[in-house]
């Protein structure tokens, strides 16, 4: 999922762009919207993963939602098909992940996107307009207009979670940011 | 009691529909709409006693179909089911005319308090 289209203009904007929501704030919401959607049972691990390193999923369903106005990010899911599948397994109430298709599994991720993003966006300065989520399969990829701000990996019955803000890079043009970052 | 539940995702609907029996109101009829839009139709043809609405949503927003309802003189008791739960975004739903908003992640007790004001 190429995310340049989300943040179009960005660097003109008029968003500071550089301020972020904290990270145990971001693992706060993540655990708390887990948690509801899947039960207490298997909660949300942290994984020690190396600064820049890529989503390492084998395979992967990715989500993203943008937040524009007064402030302007985005709010990134990537998760392990297979917790996909057993997420939207739970979401759903079936009894087997294998019933799930790909229908189930876009709507199911781009909701997890959508309750983590709306909960960012409701941390940070507004008013702001929370996009409808974009959902792909395969990991998210992310370009040099954008750098991450709050990065989460975590692990769901031993395979990768990461929740992901990135945020536009400050523009010399941009009186808020004055690019001095 | 009949209620219509608007949103954009299936899964949604099926977890609001799920909480709802959880919270003991299972006993009501459900009517589902995929956008606002359908939702404003819904309410004319379906004349459900409460609408529980996403507020994200393509074609027709929450809010926006919230304000179409009462433009039209329908006073149905509206409330949001939504992830935006900050408290612009409740003045927002009040100012409109929502009965309540629920923010997601949600729970079963929520629910209940949120219906019972409605009831």
């Amino acid at each position: 999922m190429n995310l340049l289209t989300f943040l179009d203009g960005a660097s003109s904007g008029p968003s500071s762009g550089v301020e972020a929501p904290d990270l145990e704030d971001l693992r706060s919401v993540t655990e708390d919207v887990w948690m509801a959607l899947v039960g207490e049972a298997d909660p949300l691990l942290p994984r020690a993963v190396p600064a820049g390193a890529p989503f390492d999923a084998a395979g992967a369903w990715s989500a993203a939602t943008t937040i524009t106005g007064g402030w302007r990010g985005v709010v990134t899911v990537e998760l392990d098909e297979q917790v996909a599948r057993h997420l939207t397994a739970e979401m759903l109430a079936i009894g087997s992940a294998d019933d799930v298709t790909d229908g189930d599994l876009a709507d199911a991720v781009g909701e997890l996107v959508n309750m983590v993003g709306g909960n960012v966006k409701s941390l940070m300065p507004g008013p702001s307009v929370l996009s409808l989520p974009a959902v792909a399969a395969g990991r998210a990829a992310f370009t040099h207009d954008v750098q991450v701000a709050c990065r989460l990996d975590l692990a769901w019955r031993g395979a990768p979670v990461r929740v992901s803000v990135h945020v536009p890079h400050p523009s010399p043009t941009d009186p808020h940011t004055g690019g001095s970052r | 009691m009949k209620i219509l539940i608007a949103d954009d995702s299936r899964v949604m609907r099926q977890i609001v529909i799920r909480t709802l029996r959880q919270a003991g109101h299972g006993g009501h009829d459900i009517v589902e709409a995929e956008n606002g839009r359908e939702a404003l139709e819904m309410v004319r043809t379906e004349a459900p006693d409460l609408v529980l609405s996403d507020w994200n949503m393509p074609e027709m927003n929450g809010i926006d179909c919230l304000a179409a309802l009462r433009a039209s003189g329908s006073q149905v008791a509206f409330g949001f089911v939504t992830s935006e739960g900050s408290d612009e975004m409740r003045q927002r739903a009040t100012s409109a005319g929502a009965a309540f908003l629920i923010a997601k992640p949600f729970t079963p007790e929520a629910f209940d308090d949120a219906l019972r004001s409605v009831l």
